[in-house]
């Protein structure tokens, strides 16, 4: 079924009987320099601290824990300090101990601290290093600190945004064969993940819709459970929701919708309903903090081939143009099979063209000539090029009487593939420099293929144009756009989507949010 | 019994019921069958309201599987999954024919006519000219409804031959009126089934027979259509050649849709 990119770690509240669990950690890893049973037990009492542990399921039934943190926060007062954080050796470099801060962030924001204060041992460079990543910068050093190894403490302070400026959004994804949710505190990534279905299609050829639906409701509640457990959060924490109702598939978006609705009536939270593709363009938002604006933005996956002329994210998104026919990733799956390669074809064609030439066939670009330009200057045509390497192989073939060489095969994918990156970027470069807009970026599933980003690479450079390609896994569908364009709803004060919308399968991406 | 019992059925139209032990908190019916994402979160958060509760104060939640149209079904499921979790409530799945079994045998003269012999039929539309069905001898001492056997889907006609075989002469009732059934069949009224969906699960609980399994009875395969193994447009057929071996080192395409011809439709 699905896989989930997360370990099963828990993260609860620590209560009394932890304690001795705790001090076993506790004596793994700070070994002479260990609080007493004694203290850490005031600690875990305490009115005004809030100690969480990180458990790991051993076997059936039984736990183990194997991290904790904690804070202290005064009623009233606006510091909060991080009162000790420790993850047993065995476990480290998962992740946890950013679990464990993300979640005492949370804590201190939710009891309204507006600083989180912090001491780390100037021989930690790993642990400082994580620290820095969560917006802590150093602000003093204490001599000695540490006794007897007479080493000093690095003091580190936060400073934490109240709620309603940074709110914490999960997003949910499902409008193809990807199940994602995200969550996101203001424009900070906490989590993304994100189960597939794709394998279940392979034999198909292509995503069959009520596959992907089906497989949606399966996932859906891990995949909430582990984007959750990513975060280092818990439902109580989430501000506000956010799914993508458009465009896709109607049955699987219905999906993600229903489940979305349902969290925002349980925990009484807004929800808000965004577009997909333009979820695409606000994931840049994760890596750069903002959406430079004016940019241009193609998006090619298996479902969409879409040249946007983004003004404004929130306020002014325009199609420019998209395909008439099949989508880019389509073609690719579509001539992979022609070619006995297996499904998705984009990965199986970037590997056999490796080694082939890309001017070896003048495949036709689709769209391009003096007549086509005029009406479908931005819009994109694949299955004249999907006939033409069809036909050329059968001719091939036949003159031949043998099947391809593998030489043959090479260079006819790697022609294939220089016909639909051509197309993609000269339009998309066409796009920026006849609307004056200096930037590009990519996103959708497609841009895995190695030959378009270089491409994309080289002409941007060519024409003075900026080219923005986010990380991969926030370029095929994923929960993290969905709840990154979510936020930027909540931050520019936008009212919550009425509970009543529906899923619109050709949503235009003038529609941001419904 | 005193849980606060969520009930979320979109087999047919949205139906959602809040229920404590013998009284009906909130109850709330949209008969449309085609607006089941667009009524699913006002219909839950208007019965929360009605029952004046707030969502952490649910402690169950029952969900219809069904069997019925998938599109609709599914975004019941979905909502009462994901519901429990964050309430942190008990997830429990219920057959929604049992629902409408349970309605139709809470009237005493219907009842008094049903038997093993003469078992209750009870129909819902399937599409596709078919009907998911199945047969029921009554109800047991906790009002638990009688299933002969797990739900089915046939055609009609089929239907019929099977029940000759069977030899058994059933009360009918149909759940919609898309498909008409025999002349002998009653009207029934199949969209607010939240409430005795709930009493269903409430009996079956009794018996510690509600189960946890929540998965959609789709009854069905998904439609889909293998693509033929050689799609060049040539009649020649050479053997293959041996490609370069080496693993892909880049990701998912994302997908692509198969088409329409390799599709059927999903109901």
């Amino acid at each position: 079924m699905s896989d989930l990119f997360v370990g099963e770690f828990g993260l609860r509240p620590a209560v009394e009987a932890d304690l001795a669990a705790i001090m076993t950690v506790e004596h793994e890893c700070f070994g002479n320099d260990a609080w007493s049973e004694a203290n850490m037990h005031l600690e875990l009492v305490a009115h005004h601290t809030f100690y969480w542990v990180a458990t790991a399921q051993l076997d059936e039934g039984t736990e183990r824990v194997v991290a904790y943190a904690g804070l202290s926060k005064l009623p009233g007062g606006e510091q909060s300090d991080v009162q000790t954080i420790a993850v047993a050796p065995e476990f480290r470099g998962r992740g946890l101990g950013r679990r464990l801060m993300n979640r005492l962030i949370a804590e201190a924001r939710r009891r309204e601290a507006t600083d989180m204060f912090l001491e780390v041992r100037a021989d930690n460079p790993v642990a400082q290093a994580l620290y820095a990543s969560l917006g802590f910068e150093t602000i003093d050093r204490r001599r000695a600190y540490y006794q007897p190894d007479g080493v000093d403490a690095i003091v580190m302070r936060a400073p934490l945004e109240p709620i309603n400026s940074q709110p914490v959004v999960l997003g949910i994804e499902s409008s193809c064969d990807e199940t994602g949710v995200g969550i996101v505190r203001g424009t900070t990534l906490l989590a993304n993940v994100i189960s597939s279905s794709m394998e279940e299609h392979a034999r198909y050829g292509g995503v069959v819709p009520e596959i992907a639906a089906r497989a949606h409701l399966e996932a859906l509640q891990p995949t909430i459970h582990s984007a959750l457990a990513e975060a280092g959060l818990t439902f109580a924490d989430v501000d506000a929701i956010a799914v993508a109702n458009g465009p896709g598939l109607a049955g699987a978006l219905m999906v993600g919708v229903g489940a979305a609705k349902a969290l925002a009536a349980a925990l009484d939270k807004p929800i808000y309903a965004v577009n997909h593709l333009v979820g695409h363009v606000g994931v840049d938002i994760l890596e750069r903090g903002e959406v430079k604006s004016p940019t241009i933005a193609l998006l090619v996956s298996g479902g969409h081939t879409s040249l946007l002329l983004v003004n404004d994210l929130l306020d002014d998104v325009q199609l420019l143009g998209e395909t008439i026919d099949d989508a880019a990733g389509e073609a690719f799956d579509k001539i992979a099979r022609i070619m006995g390669l297996k499904y998705p074809g984009g990965p199986e064609i970037d590997r056999v063209a490796a080694s082939g030439d890309p001017k070896a066939v003048r495949f036709p670009r689709g769209l391009t000539l003096p007549k086509d330009m005029a009406k479908h200057r931005y819009d994109f045509s694949f299955s004249g090029l999907k006939t033409a390497v069809a036909r050329h192989i059968e001719v091939t073939e036949n003159t031949q009487q043998a099947a391809l060489s593998d030489q043959q095969t090479a260079d006819i994918a790697a022609s294939f593939r220089e016909a639909v990156v051509d197309v993609l970027i000269s339009k998309a470069v066409a796009a920026c420099l006849d609307h004056n807009v200096p930037r590009l970026l990519l996103g959708g599933g497609v841009i895995a293929n190695a030959r378009l980003r270089a491409l994309a690479a080289e002409r941007c450079a060519a024409n003075g144009i900026e080219l923005r390609v986010p990380a991969f896994k926030l370029c095929t569908d994923n929960g993290a756009m969905i709840a990154a364009l979510g936020a930027q709803l909540v931050m520019h004060g936008r009212q919550a989507s009425d509970l009543d919308f529906g899923v619109d399968s050709t949503l235009p991406v003038t529609t941001v949010q419904s | 019994m005193t849980l606060n019992l969520l009930v979320i059925d979109t087999s047919a139209g949205t139906s959602i019921a809040i229920l404590r032990g013998s009284d009906v908190l909130g109850e709330v019916n949209v008969a449309d069958t085609k607006l089941h994402a667009e009524s699913i979160g006002t219909a839950i958060a208007q019965a929360l309201v009605l029952a004046g509760l707030k969502g952490s104060e649910i402690q169950a939640v029952v969900v219809g599987r069904g069997p019925a149209p998938f599109t609709g079904l599914r975004v019941g499921i979905a909502a009462g999954t994901v519901f429990a979790q964050a309430v942190g409530a008990r997830l429990f799945g219920a057959v929604s024919l049992d629902a409408l079994a349970w309605a139709a045998l809470q009237d005493p003269e219907l009842a008094a006519k049903v038997s093993t012999r003469t078992p209750l039929l009870i129909t819902s539309d399937a599409r596709r000219s078919e009907v998911f069905w199945a047969l029921y001898t009554g109800l047991s001492s906790n009002g638990v409804p009688m299933r002969t056997d797990l739900p089915a889907v046939n055609k009609p006609a089929a239907l019929d031959e099977l029940l000759i075989d069977r030899n058994v002469d059933a009360v009918r009732l149909d759940a919609h009126t898309e498909v008409t059934g025999p002349a002998t069949s009653q009207s029934f009224e199949g969209a607010a089934i939240g409430t005795a969906l709930g009493r269903v699960a409430q009996a079956l609980l009794v018996e510690g027979e509600l189960g946890h399994d929540t998965s959609a009875l789709y009854l069905r395969a998904p439609d889909a259509v293998l693509p033929k193994p050689h799609a060049r447009y040539g009649k020649a057929e050479y053997s293959k050649p041996v490609l370069a071996g080496g693993g892909s080192t880049s990701n998912s395409d994302g997908g692509s849709t198969a088409s329409a011809n390799e599709v059927g439709g999903a109901e």
